[in-house]
């Protein structure tokens, strides 16, 4: 009980309280830009929490991920050009009420639906995270060996249209990050004699080369018209009621808020599915269950809060296989967990035993990005639809200059910059191959711990080939590896037959 | 294919040469140290192998590729965000050859002239012609990261 109430005194710092405020304001605001999204915002600023303690890192980083889902409502409304993917259902309802003049009551509905849902998630979260964890301290290497293989295979299904495209992705991330010092040996491996290479490679140049650098490389090719945000934002209608949301329209939605919640909440759960999953099947309940669905598509509000708040309801739930397995279930949780391992913390259920007082500070830290969500979207909304009028021409620049010096900033290096362009070619490839960089960077990361728990299997069974089958868990764990796996080939197969 | 062509050369490169050659020699206790590098790279030419079997399969028996062996997809990436098309050799040479004139230019002629130099050039190849907007972005860009990294985070300046 100590120790919750020191974290959370924690959270209510002032530096801790400025930087979510900070990392919430930029992320509505670089995710309104379309083509910027959280985990590529978090991988550009990831260099900068070097210099944070690491509550108040983590604070920016989530402060920053949840103003992103929420920023990329805005072009999605005012443009039809969603700044993030998890809004792009958010575009069917947005838009129509943005020519109807309605765009800043369809923002404000996107901004109390994704208030709502991440509050809810977070919610769901704190409560039940920990005792996860207490439950999941019980798991040994041979079941953390299987979870890990288990997490990459279902996210290389999914990552990509053909797994085989997935698990090479999966597979090369994970060779990736066996570059470095062998663990057992302490002696170099794969480095090709490069003493640079010796200590690994650091996350933030690859992260920064895949998911940034690659990325603004291919928007380059086909720059995006934006001419017509002017036009959108001076659509905007001055009657109260095309402005604001009623209470009675708002609560006109609870159902929807509540459904979308759960929605994003179990999806958020599950590694691999990711917000965009959440929004469109929420938005798809949200269509079923209307009284009038042929009102949808059209500028209904129930539209929008159905997609925000389940892509909202992602951020908190994607944290709970983080704290409570050290897994990663999609690309900004990745992110996440390798600023935790930037400042010294392996993130799963010994974080709440080694770290419980930093555990309850993110927990407030959380709540607190959270409300300030509402206080920034609330008063800062027209300022940030003037970010979707940023000319790509100046902002693409840039951008390729921050992931340059972003690379740079993390050790002070000029060969991370150049491991960031290598990955960034490769990245700009695998995404051109439809290779999932997704599935590659979450290898990249788990490598470690995966390599670990086989060692330990290894080395405490003294070569006992049938240890795993003496776990049951570990079993059922490889049982679904192997099902997975089977099964995609199977619908594989039957879809293209 | 090609995609899946190149990945088992490298793989077939990788099983053969390099892990043999940069992996430290089996200790005597625990996983040898190239067994995971060695599991990795086999998944990796199992699944191009299988993926060129069919592909070769659809080419002998006349029938369409199906979607996930086609070269280039419609559209790809976990997040259906990126659209996927042809590959583009010149435009990505356009970007990073003065990605890499950069890198060098910091460590010759330093940061600062360097970087400007960068950033025009890269507005202009992306399509800017406003030279007063360009000359003045290049420049708050510039001196902002430098302040950043000077004054915020305490770092040694590249090349300085």
């Amino acid at each position: 009980m100590e120790m919750i109430f020191a974290g959370l005194m924690d959270s209510l710092s002032p530096v801790s309280l400025l930087f979510v405020f900070v990392g919430v304001f930029t992320g509505v605001a670089v995710g309104a830009v379309p083509g910027i999204n959280g985990p590529m915002a978090i991988a550009l600023f990831i260099p900068l929490t070097y210099y944070m303690s690491p509550l108040a890192a983590i604070g920016f980083l989530v402060g920053l991920n949840k103003g992103a889902f929420f920023g990329g409502a805005i072009s999605a409304v005012l443009l039809r050009t969603p700044g993030t993917p998890e809004a792009a259902a958010t575009t069917w309802d947005g838009y129509p009420l943005t020519e109807q003049g309605k765009g800043e009551k369809a923002l404000r509905m996107a901004l109390f639906s994704s208030v709502s849902g991440d509050f809810i998630s977070t919610a769901v979260l704190i409560l039940i995270a920990a005792p996860l964890a207490t439950v999941a301290l019980y798991m040994g290497p041979p079941e953390m060996f299987a979870l890990i293989s288990l997490a990459l295979t279902v996210i290389a299904g999914i990552g990509t249209k053909s797994i085989s495209r997935g698990l090479i992705a999966a597979a090369g991330g994970l060779l990736v990050g066996m570059i470095g010092t062998e663990p057992v040996t302490a002696l170099p491996r794969l480095t090709f004699d490069i003493y640079r290479l010796e200590s690994g490679l650091s996350l933030i140049p690859v992260a920064i080369g895949l998911l940034a650098f690659s990325e603004i490389l291919i928007q380059m090719e086909r720059l995006k018209l934006r001419a017509n945000a002017d036009e959108a934002a001076r659509k905007f209608s001055d009657k109260p009621e095309d402005k604001y949301v009623s209470k009675k329209e708002f609560f006109g939605c609870t159902r929807t808020l509540l459904r979308a919640s759960a929605i994003g909440i179990g999806v958020g759960a599950m590694p691999g599915l990711g917000a965009p999953v959440a929004s469109f099947l929420s938005y798809d309940q949200a269509l079923k269950r209307a009284k009038r669905p042929e009102e949808f598509g059209k500028g209904r509000l129930e539209g929008i809060a159905s997609s925000e708040a389940a892509n909202s309801a992602v951020v908190g739930a994607s944290l709970i296989p983080l704290f409570v397995l050290g897994i990663p279930g999609n690309l900004a949780v990745a992110m996440l967990m390798g600023a935790f391992m930037i400042h010294g913390m392996m993130p799963g259920p010994l974080l709440f035993e080694e770290n419980s007082q930093l555990m309850y500070g993110v927990f407030g830290s959380l709540v607190i990005a959270s409300l300030f969500l509402l206080v920034i979207g609330r008063f800062g909304l027209r300022l940030f639809c003037k970010a979707v009028q940023i000319p790509a021409v100046m902002l693409y620049p840039v951008v390729i200059f921050t992931c340059i010096m972003g690379a740079y900033l993390g050790q002070s290096s000029m060969f991370d910059v150049i491991v960031m362009l290598v990955f960034g070619v490769i990245g700009y490839f695998m995404r051109k191959f439809d290779f999932s960089y997704v599935a590659f960077l979450i290898g990249f990361i788990l490598v470690p711990e995966w390599e670990r728990a086989l060692q330990q299997v290894v080395i405490t069974s003294q070569y006992d080939p049938f240890m795993f089958f003496r776990r049951p868990v570990a079993v059922i764990l490889m049982c679904l590896t192997f099902f997975v796996v089977i099964r995609t080939f199977v619908l594989s197969t039957r879809k293209n037959n | 294919m090609l995609a899946n062509v190149v990945i088992t050369l490298v793989s077939v490169l990788l099983l053969t040469w390099a892990i043999p050659v940069y992996t430290p020699a089996y200790p005597g206790y625990g996983a040898s140290p190239a067994l995971v590098p060695i599991v990795a790279v086999g998944v990796m030419l199992v699944m191009a192998l299988l993926a060129i079997i069919r592909t070769t399969l659809a080419i002998k028996g006349n029938t369409p590729f199906s979607e996930e062996e086609s070269t280039y997809p419609d559209e790809g990436g976990g997040s259906g965000f990126t659209q996927v098309g042809r590959l583009d050799i010149v435009h990505l040479a356009k970007f990073m050859v003065p990605a890499a004139l950069l890198v060098i230019g910091i460590g010759t002629i330093g940061y600062i002239p360097s970087a400007l130099a960068f950033l025009l050039l890269l507005q202009f190849l992306v399509g800017a012609r406003n030279w007063i907007k360009i000359v003045i972005l290049a420049i708050i860009t510039v001196a902002l990261m430098y302040a950043a990294m000077r004054y915020g985070f305490g770092v040694p300046v590249p090349g300085n």
